[in-house]
């Protein structure tokens, strides 16, 4: 039994208790336009919640990565470490509300299922059953499609949710038929036991335990947007809201990782099977379909959710590298942290844009460097970390990534070529990312300033020290993922 | 120590030392916002600051004194054992007090020189970011962090010699529309401010290059790391790249200290305000170049004792030098702008420090040729830094740069006259009172003792070259302070404007420099005698180099100069009295007239006219770097790109991006039926591929 101080269970009674009361507050208040009372709110539950988290962790509370327990649920560095990334990224998306949802309708609600989807985040990453993860998943997906869709007057909004709505009761569905399959095979629903069970399955049983692994990358993949899974991912980025876009990219995207980490790569490292190449062709081509569709892209939002897509790619070569070397998962980890960060900051950004100036087509960010320095400054810092330039936070982890494929290299024969795929990308991504820079700063007749969000605002310097600090410093950060990442090798047994 | 009974929780000493580097870049980060305040207010922060970070360095003082050693580390990315420090030894102790308090002099100096310009927080802002990329270099325990102060150096150099980038007339260098081989010899302060850095760069290049040569077999950046386990030079030279790699490392010292072939852009960088060319000159940038071989010839010595010999190592160093000092030095000698006059010099002088580095190598008496090394390099400080700082209250007085507008200036700026006169004492190596005399005589002691094969011939270059700078010195002082005013002087009096003497402020912190030339090269004997036993000392507990003490026959000597050697005493005596009584004649006395002299025939005319074409190097250099690749490149674009590149490749790799871009964006309809078709699909391919 978990203990009732344990940190999912803290979690989910701080955030279920405050999202389950703000809409009854509201019926209660009779008051509109009181956006900020409830952003206050719920930024108080995340910040308390990840206090809690971070507490957990200084007061050396939380297990090393266990991954397997007999409980539904298990309190360890793994599950801590994503729940950090994520309520990172739920605060950036409720502080990037308090100026984006001034004056629009039920602002209590759109609070509410922020904090209720994130409970969903951190209990997937938290879950060791797979009917526990399953609950989890739907509980994070279900409010995102009201959210995905929460400016009804808006018909993009509505497209954006319908055809994600879609894809989610699709990819749930499969989910589900691959949880089905492995119970079938071994009787049990803990991850830990279905791990054990496949290791010693009847070889003539091996195509439906493969058939259940290949629902999972599916299911898990429309999350991560794998290519090609990807379909519904830029249509539903552009159409959301930006502030909810941050969640899906920056968030709900990661809960598809952490799921993938536990089921999939560790499953099927019992299964004894060529798997990582699998893996290795889904990375290449996701990256590369990401980058080469977002080099044509004239919408900001449009063209960060193609990047997103390329960056799945680059965290799935760790994946893909784990059995070989150490380094894999490290990397993956890191790289997911950094990415809640810089892609997060990026779309607030965007987010911050679209309130002030209506705008997302490129051609239309000509001077913003004069007109919205701040904004501009976090914008161009978050895309130079994404593309990998040193001396910001993201060169790290894909040093990490990149190193642990060469490192994989003495193993397996085409391990360096996801390294070299990925500098390759790297280096054409380069391209969009140095193309808005110079729309920002370069071109443009010098306009006059004007006032950014402050919500924004904090969130740009927030992290241009995180992204720069940890850049030049990243040593805190090796440590943590260090101490997160489940060290896993060929013919592990649970 | 001091720190436990006060129960402070870290050493005083190394807080210190920290603080000595940390403060200026502290002070530096806050000027933009002390510029908000109050523009005026910029300027006592940035010398408060200076003089703070002078004190921290002063303060570490007796410590060297007592051959104490501060080695205070903290970890900076553990995940592969790197490690940030300070190493306070008395080399870099000495050092930091040397770049310190000249710096926090120019920065007096700045007030008064820069006062009224409009990027004034800017000037402060780069000034204190060099002083402090300087000391990082000075206090650093390993080279990683030695390569982050010298990238900082480069920056700021760049930012400061191009700091008036408008490029206005007066503030270019060079004479307008004379051209050597048919390129310009005019160059602006931006030009200038690229030029320096890119050569600079080359010689970056080539120090982290070595550096991660040696990173490579050693696993650590650190000098006593590198010091306490010697098994990976033992692999490298077994591998013959031991000197290779540490040939590389010296090449980042040429680029930075200007040496040959990479001295080109030392006369540019005289674009900037002079404060900044006292800086470069005196305590910082050109320094840097001779600090590092300092920080690394003990360790290369200390391996060839210990049998892994790298002797091409120091004659580098000494071919190096050697050819810089003469070559730089006769440059000097027909210039006619004054700071250039003074920036060859500089190149000049670096040049004997690094020859004697070279030779303190090759020399069984290590402690004689570095000692004499650091001991120039501090009265090369002083006196180079207040000849500058004098320079730039002529040129702001005068408002000319070519001696040939100054002249017959001595009743006019009386205290700089006295000033100039002291200084230039110094760098003449006016016999008995001045620091120059002692350091120079000590250098020319050490080569000539050294018993290396090439000790005779490198003698002669020195003595060569101490004869010409006692003639350029003397030329500059006869051209600018004696004879009748010029015309230019003679117009502006006419104008109404009234020679005067500079500011307090200005004349004060060059006045101190060159009273303490006088000052401690009065007692330079026992001083260098200190010098000499501290540096056994610190080079006997560090490297482990035992210096053998031999007595010198001196009979001849009166007795108040034991220790000095004979045949090196009467070499600068005789360099001293040719090189300033020619000078006297031509230029003081002026009883023959230079310009006649050199055009009455053809061999003195065809010399002079080489040397003021700087050997033609810069034009060399220029024709092989800048016009041919320029005009390559022109070429290239037009018969080449055009064709070849533009319509096959680019057109065509451009025209394969976008059509695979469309085809991917083809596949995305917004048809939702589509998307669930690739869905499914994409499903039975990932199983597909698990089953392969």
């Amino acid at each position: 039994m978990l203990e009732i101080s344990s940190t999912p269970l803290v979690i989910i009674a701080i955030l279920g208790t405050v999202g389950v009361l703000l809409p009854i507050i509201s019926i209660a208040r009779k008051e509109k336009d009181s956006n900020s009372f409830y952003a206050v709110i719920a930024f108080a539950a995340l910040i308390a919640s990840i206090g809690y988290v971070a507490y957990q962790f200084l007061a050396d509370n939380i297990l090393p990565s266990a991954l397997f327990s007999e409980d539904v649920l298990v309190d360890d560095a793994f599950g801590g470490f994503f729940a950090i990334a994520m309520l990172i990224v739920a605060i950036f998306t409720t502080v990037g509300s308090f100026n984006y949802m001034r004056k629009k309708n039920y602002p209590a609600v759109y609070y509410s299922l922020i904090l209720l989807s994130t409970i969903g985040m951190v209990l997937v990453a938290y879950s060791t059953d797979l009917v526990m993860l399953f609950v989890a998943w739907e509980l994070m997906s279900i409010p995102t499609y009201v959210l995905v869709g929460f400016m009804k007057k808006n018909p993009s909004s509505n497209e954006a949710a319908l055809k994600y709505f879609l894809f989610g009761a699709l990819s749930s569905a499969i989910i589900v038929y691959g949880i089905s399959l492995s119970y079938g095979l071994t009787g049990s629903t803990n991850i830990g036991e279905v791990i054990q069970g496949y290791s010693t399955l009847d070889p003539s049983l091996l195509p439906l335990a493969l058939l259940s692994v290949g629902m999972f990358i599916a299911g898990f993949g429309f999350k991560m947007g794998l290519v090609p899974f990807h379909q519904w991912l830029p249509d539903t980025y552009e159409g959301a809201p930006p502030t909810i876009t941050t969640l899906l990219a920056a968030g709900t995207k990661k809960a598809g990782f952490a799921a993938t980490i536990r089921i999939v790569v560790l499953g099927m490292v019992v299964l004894n099977l060529d798997w990582t190449l699998a893996l290795g062709i889904i990375a290449v081509m996701t990256m590369t379909i990401g980058n080469i569709a977002a080099i044509m892209q004239k919408n900001l939002a449009r063209m960060l959710a193609y990047s997103s897509i390329a960056h799945a790619g680059y965290i799935l070569i760790g994946l893909a590298v784990a059995p070989y070397s150490s380094l894999g998962l490290q990397g993956s980890l890191y790289q997911i942290l950094n990415h809640a960060v810089m892609k997060g900051a990026a779309f607030i950004a965007v987010a911050g844009i679209v309130t002030t100036l209506a705008v997302t087509n490129i051609d239309k960010l000509k001077g913003l460097g004069r007109r919205m320095p701040i904004t501009s400054l976090g914008l161009v810092i978050s895309l130079f970390a994404l593309a990998g330039v040193p001396p910001l936070a993201g060169f790290w982890s894909k040093i990490m990534l990149f190193g642990g494929a060469l490192d994989a290299g003495s193993t397996i024969w085409w391990a360096p070529w996801l390294a070299i795929a990925g500098v390759l990308n790297s280096a054409l991504s380069l391209a969009y990312y140095g193309w808005i820079t110079r729309k920002m700063y370069f071109e443009g007749e010098t306009e006059k300033r004007i006032s950014e969000p402050k919500s924004v605002i904090a969130i740009m310097i927030f992290s241009i020290v995180f992204l720069v600090g940890f850049g030049v410093y990243p040593d805190p950060i090796i440590k943590f993922v260090e101490f997160a990442a489940p060290t896993i090798s060929l013919g592990i047994m649970p | 120590m001091a720190a436990e009974v006060l129960g402070l929780p870290f050493e005083v000493g190394a807080a210190s030392a920290w603080l000595v580097w940390i403060l200026p870049f502290i002070a530096a980060l806050i000027m933009p916002g002390i510029g908000k305040i109050s523009k005026h207010a910029t300027g006592y922060a940035a010398v408060g600051f200076a003089l703070m970070s002078a004190i921290s360095a002063v303060s570490l003082l007796p410590m060297a004194l007592e051959a104490h050693e501060i080695h205070d580390q903290i970890s900076w990315i553990d995940s592969i054992g790197l490690k940030a420090g300070v190493l306070a030894d008395p080399l870099s102790i000495i050092m930091a007090n040397v770049v310190g308090w000249i710096s926090f002099l120019i920065m007096i100096y700045s007030t008064g020189y820069m006062k009224g310009d409009k990027s004034i927080t800017r000037f402060w802002f780069w000034m204190l970011f060099f002083i402090g990329s300087m000391q990082l270099i000075v206090l650093s325990d390993n080279l990683l962090q030695v390569f982050f102060g010298w990238e900082g150096v480069g920056l700021a150099s760049y930012a400061l010699i191009s700091f008036w980038y408008r490029d206005k007339k007066k503030d270019h260098v060079g004479t307008e529309g004379r051209t050597v081989l048919g390129l310009l010899d005019y160059y602006s302060p931006t030009h200038a401010g690229m030029k320096a850095f890119i050569m600079t760069k080359v010689g970056d290049v080539m120090m982290i290059a070595g550096m991660l040569l040696i990173f490579l077999f050693a696993g650590t950046f650190g000098f006593r790391e590198l010091m306490h386990d010697t098994s990976w030079a033992t692999t490298m030279s077994a591998q013959g790249l031991l000197v290779p790699a540490f040939i590389l490392l010296f090449g980042g010292a040429v680029g930075k200290s200007a040496q040959f072939p990479l001295n080109e852009w030392l006369l540019e960088a005289m674009t900037g305000p002079t404060a900044v060319s006292a800086l470069i000159h005196a305590a910082t940038m050109v320094k840097a170049g001779v600090f590092l071989v300092m920080r690394l010839a003990p360790l290369v010595f200390a391996l060839s004792a210990a049998g892994i010999l790298a002797d091409q190592f120091f004659e580098v160093i000494l071919l190096v030098g050697a050819t810089t000092a003469l070559l730089l030095g006769l440059q000097g000698m027909v210039n006619s702008e004054i700071k250039k006059v003074l920036a060859y010099s500089t190149g000049s002088q670096i040049g004997y420090m690094m020859m004697v580095l070279g030779i303190a190598g090759l020399s069984q008496q290590f402690v004689n040729g570095y000692t004499a090394g650091f001991f120039h390099l501090i009265s090369h400080a002083m006196f180079k830094a207040s000849l500058f700082m004098a320079a730039g209250s002529l040129l702001h007085v005068v408002g000319s740069r070519f001696m040939t507008d100054m002249g017959g200036l001595r009743k006019n700026m009386k205290k700089t006259y006295v000033f100039m006169w002291a200084a230039g004492l110094g760098l003449m190596g006016a016999p008995f009172i001045t620091t120059g005399f002692w350091s120079k005589d000590s250098i020319f002691g050490a080569v000539y003792t050294s018993g290396h094969e090439w000790a005779i011939p490198i003698f002669a270059i020195a003595v060569l070259t101490a004869v010409i700078t006692a003639f350029y010195t003397t030329r500059m002082l006869g051209l600018v302070f004696y004879g009748s005013k010029s015309k230019h002087i003679q117009k502006m009096e006419e104008e109404g404007h009234h020679i005067h003497e500079a500011s307090l402020s200005m004349w004060v912190p060059y006045g101190i420099l060159a009273v303490l030339t006088i000052a401690i090269g009065l007692v330079g004997l026992s001083f260098e005698g200190g010098l000499h036993e501290l540096f056994t000392d610190y080079l006997e507990d560090s490297f482990g180099i035992h210096s053998v003490h031999n007595e010198i026959e001196n009979s001849i000597l009166p007795e108040f100069l034991d220790g000095i050697n004979p045949v090196a005493l009467a070499a600068s005596l005789s360099a001293f009295a040719i090189g300033t009584g020619l000078g006297y004649v031509f230029y003081i006395g002026r009883w023959v007239d230079p310009v006649k002299f050199v055009n009455s025939n053809i061999f003195f005319y065809a010399i002079h006219k080489v040397i003021l074409n700087r050997f033609y190097l810069n034009a060399i250099v220029y024709w092989c770097f800048v016009v041919a690749p320029l005009w390559l490149s022109r070429g290239v674009f037009r018969y080449f790109e055009k064709t070849v590149i533009d319509y096959g490749m680019n057109n065509g790799l451009q025209k394969a991006v976008g059509w695979s871009a469309k085809v991917v964006q083809g596949t995305q309809t917004g048809v939702t039926q589509s998307y669930l078709f690739v869905f499914g699909a994409g499903l039975l391919f990932v199983v597909l591929i698990l089953l392969i």
